[in-house]
Parts: structure tokens; sequence; C-alpha cells
């Protein structure tokens, strides 16, 4: 049986990307894992595993795909009506001196342009708006990343297409280890849907304990299983505390605040390759997920 | 000059957003300007929490979005509803008419203008809430927020904008926050400014998303400006690439500090307005 995990903690910067890079190395030493990156405005877990992303070359494979349509207009047919314009929910398209214009950064491809159109002068076109890439790691599983191109919106429909590319290379028991984007809006719904369980990661300070508290809400429509660590541990054991508290069972573990882990990053050293406080405390994170993961039923 | 307007971005989360917009706007306000900071980070805004308000409460006003609603006795079952919704927000039901999922849908509006039984009606519902807080004679804080579950939350940060309009004119600085990313609301809260502040960390993480920021602000054709936080902890040099290959000078340095890290996470700023001195920055404000 598949089993999706995913990692979301609304607050960005709060260590989703380093934690999701440490359970896919862990996971995969019993398992078959694929990692799907599902921030795809800002894609980073790759570089956590150690990979130069920016050298397309290290790629396995990288396609555009599209997740879109937005609308083309036949100028032939066009007469200028307006109509299109009025109704476009999202402002995408302006009045043009002949035809009406198109703020593409704007569009979300619904085709209600096209459908309102008395003329049959619309017509919807795919545009390839994402950059899917498949990187190889050293621990003998895949990461699989999208990246929106730049002015490009509709984040969450981009995320279910990495999702599915990644069920398409995975097999019948493989674990997903998704890393959400920040928020609780769009792409990160599109992450948690279907999971089987959701790591959040939350920092002891009140910002990040207010949005572990909305993401919370988004993961309990959804009816999930959670479960939280407390990552940056030891800069406010006030707050700690507080989010331990509350927590209660859910609680998994904490990851102690080091600077030592910024330095990793810079020199592009996945955190399992080191000796940090850091690893270890992953470690029994991990053993806990694994557990409520593998006993569930 | 009356009522300038300055955006914070930055594309990777957590390096520093609004930190960065809080210092800016109280360097204005040591030099006796009226500010205004807009937290535009509609799905998780943190800005009050920082400066330590603990709750939002009373909003000055709400946010609407629309909902397809079903009327059961119009409704033929046809389908084409269904087949037409590009966000999979309507399932077909057994003997039922279609179902919605609200979480998916973007209140686009395709299903209530194709329905060709006239059976589908939309309903306004509130999808946030726009708060304002005035947090002294010379500062004020607004806040947009989305009530969570909601999937299309740019429209609440069009709304907000909206909304401000006219408080614009009594603040010599608005200073707009957004969320991390790169996606539509971001887009949103970014369009109409004539000058933007990317914030980011010396690491490769930072780097990465920094250059994806400012490819997005040159679609938008938004002047671009890099300020670095924990510029003392990491390799400079990353950042200054990035600069250079996009024309985007840097223009401010904040270092690391535990004590100014303390204070955020205890939302203890607004009595700290001296930590201003902690960021270099080199921007007429």
């Amino acid at each position: 049986m598949n089993k999706r995990i995913t990692i979301a903690s609304g607050k960005g910067g709060v260590g989703k990307s380093m934690i999701s890079s440490m359970i896919s190395i862990l996971f995969s030493k019993d398992n078959n894992v694929v990692a799907i990156d599902c921030d795809v405005d800002a894609p980073n877990l790759a570089l956590w595993l150690g990979i130069d992303t920016s050298n397309k070359n290290l790629a396995d494979k990288t396609k555009f795909i599209s997740t879109t349509k937005k609308p083309q207009i036949d100028k032939s047919k066009c007469n200028n009506c307006g109509k299109c314009v009025q109704k476009c929910n999202f402002d995408a398209l302006e009045k043009g001196k002949s035809y009406p214009k198109l703020i593409s950064y704007r569009c979300e491809g619904c085709q209600l342009c096209k459908i309102v159109c008395p003329n049959n002068a619309i017509k919807m076109v795919s545009v390839k708006n994402c950059l899917l890439s498949i990187f190889q790691t050293d621990y003998n599983f895949s990461v699989i990343q999208g990246q929106i191109q730049p002015g490009e919106a509709e984040s969450g429909e981009a995320v279910t297409e990495i999702r599915k590319y990644a069920n398409s290379i995975s097999r019948k028991d493989s674990i997903f280890i998704q890393d959400a984007a920040a928020g609780i809006g769009c792409p990160v719904i599109a992450s948690i849907v279907n999971s089987n369980y959701v790591i959040i990661v939350a920092e002891p300070s009140k910002s990040s304990f207010s949005d572990m508290n909305r993401i919370i809400r988004v993961i309990n429509q959804f009816e999930i299983p959670y479960g939280i660590v407390i990552n940056k541990y030891g800069l406010n054991n006030n707050i700690s505390n507080e989010i331990i508290k509350q927590s209660k069972n859910n609680f998994l573990g904490k990851v102690s605040y080091d600077q030592e882990i910024i330095k990793s990053i810079v020199n592009m050293t996945p955190i399992f390759e080191t000796n940090l406080k850091a690893k270890k405390e992953i470690k029994d994170i991990f053993k806990k997920v694994n557990d409520l993961i593998f006993n569930d039923k | 000059m009356k009522n300038r307007k300055i955006v914070v971005t930055g594309g990777k989360g957590g390096t520093g957003k609004s930190t960065i917009a809080i210092l800016i706007a109280f360097k204005a306000l040591n030099q006796g300007k009226k500010v205004l900071l807009v937290d535009l980070d509609i799905e998780c805004p943190n800005d009050y929490l920082i400066l330590g308000i603990n709750k939002l409460t009373n909003p000055s006003s709400n946010t609407y979005c629309y909902y397809p609603e079903i009327d059961p006795k119009k409704c033929k079952k046809c389908g084409l509803c269904i087949s037409s919704c590009s966000s999979n927000a309507l399932f077909k039901s057994k003997d039922s008419i279609p179902k919605l999922h609200k979480t998916l849908c973007s209140s686009c509006g395709v299903c209530w203008e194709i329905c060709p039984h006239n059976a589908i009606k939309k309903v306004k519902e509130k999808n946030g809430e726009i708060y304002i807080n005035k947090l002294s004679d010379n500062f004020t804080l607004a806040t947009g927020r989305i009530i969570p579950g909601i999937r299309e939350t740019s429209p609440v940060v069009t709304q907000t904008k909206k909304y401000l309009e006219s408080y614009y004119k009594n603040f010599d600085l608005v200073i707009f926050d957004t969320a991390a990313g790169t996606h539509c609301n971001v887009i949103k809260a970014l369009e109409g400014n004539q000058r933007a502040i990317a914030v980011t960390e010396p690491t490769p993480l930072g780097k990465h998303d920094l250059n994806i920021i400012l490819k997005v602000l040159k679609v938008l054709n938004i002047p671009s400006h890099i300020v670095i936080n924990q510029f003392d902890i990491g390799d400079i040099n990353l950042i200054k690439e990035i600069s250079k290959n996009n024309h985007s000078p840097i223009i401010g340095e904040l270092p690391y500090n535990k004590k100014l890290a303390k204070i955020y996470s205890n939302g203890r700023f607004f009595e700290n307005k001296n930590l201003s001195k902690l960021l270099n920055l080199n921007l007429v404000i």
C-alpha cells in the first residue's frame, strides 16, 4: 500500500524542507521512496538533499508541463463587445482598441471568457507554465520538483500535476514524502489532499504558533492525522512549552536550534552526512512517524 | 513627497520579510513620518503578533467570494457544470444534484454562466477579514486575513488593497508585506507598486528563491532592490551573483542578532523601535 506523508507549517522558513530531506532519507532505508517538492513557487528540497538544481545537467529528466489553459482571441471573429472583459472574475482581460488584451499573470484558465463570448472568438490553449525536473539523489530515491515559470499562477494545479507524475514512477508500496509550500491556501491544500499523515513543523515564535493553528484548521477539514515537530528548539522555551502542552499526544519531538545547520546548507551538505544533534533528533521523530504510519490498521 | 509606496517580498519563506518591513516602518517613524503597514500575507499574517497585538478583533470590514448554489427543482442533472469546472470542485453524486467541494472552488463563475437550465445562482460568502490597528498617532497596521480552508486566497489581497485605498493619502509611507512564494496572492500584493524590496538570506536556498522572485518582479515591471537578512552567517557572494545578473542592487543588510530573534519570537518589536538601527539601509523612504 502506498503511503503519503506531507510536511507543512503555515509559516515559511521554519524547516519544512530540511526535515523533509531527512525523513525521505530515513524512510528510504527500508522502503521505496518518492520525494516530491510541492513548493512549486520556490522548490528547495533537492538543495537540502545536496543537489545543485541550478545545474540542469544533473536532472534525470526535465520537461515543461502545462497546468493551465489561457484564452486566445481570434481577431477576425472578435467584435470587441467587451463581454469577456466584464465577466472575468480575475480582471485578466483588459479592453483594448480593437480586441481585449490578456494580462497573463492574472488568468486562472477557467474559460469563462470562452463560454460567455457571443462570437465564438475565444479558444483555450495549453500553456507550458511549469518546469518539472527529476533528480536522482545519493540515497537510492528520486526527488521530483516543479518550478512555476515567473509570473505564472496556478501553483495548486501544478502541485496536482507533479503528484500525478510522481504516481507514474512509483511502486505499489512507495512512500511519498511531500514537502509543502508555506501558507494555507491553494497549493498547500493541493498537497495535503489524500495524505495519510501530515508532519507540521513549527518554530517557537508567536508567529509560527499562530500559523500552526491555522494549518491545523485546514488539516482537520480533511480529517487527516497529524503530528507536530518543534524546530529551532531553544529560541524560546516558553512558547515551546505552550506548543507542547497544546499538542498533547500529537507532539512528535524537537530539533534544537543550531547555526551549524545553516553552515551545512551553505556547503550543500545534507544533514544526514553531518554529526549534528539535529540528525539524531530527526531520527527519533522518524521512528515515531514510521510506527504511526505502519501500525495504522 | 506624500504617499510613497513600497512592497516587501522575497520568494522564500522565513527570510525576514515581516522583520524588514517593520524595521523600515520604524526608520520612517523615527524620521517623524506617518506610516501605514499593510500585512498582505493573508494566509498567515504575523505582523500584528510581532508588534505585540495578541489577537485580531473587530474587523473593519470583510472580504467576500461567490459560490454556486444549485436549485434542485431546476437542475436537470445534465452534468455540464461538472465537466466545465476546471477546478474539479463540482462532483456528480448518485441520483442527486451536483455536489460542491468548497475548498476546491475558485469562484470563477463558469458553472452559473454555463448552466442551460438557469439552475445555479451565485451566493456571496465571507472569505476573509480586514483589520485596522492604530498602534500610535503615526503608525497604523492593516491586516488582511483569510478564513482557513479557503482555496482561492488572492481575492482577499485585492479586496484588502481596495478597501485601504482611501487611507493611503493620510500617510507618508505605505509598506506592503507579502506572503512567501510567487503565486497569485503574492502577485496581487506586488501589483501596482513602483518599488519592491526582496528580502533574502545568504544561502543556496535564499539565492535560488531570490532569483525567482526577481524574475517575477521583472515580468510585473516593478524595479527591485535586495536586502540581505543574517548577512553575516552565510556566503554573501551567492546573493551578489544574483544581484548582478538581475540588475537589482543590494540596498540593505541586517546582521544575525540573537536578541532580535528573541524579541521577534515574543512579539516585542513595538517597544524596541531602536532595533531599526541594526538595519543598514541605503534607501530614501
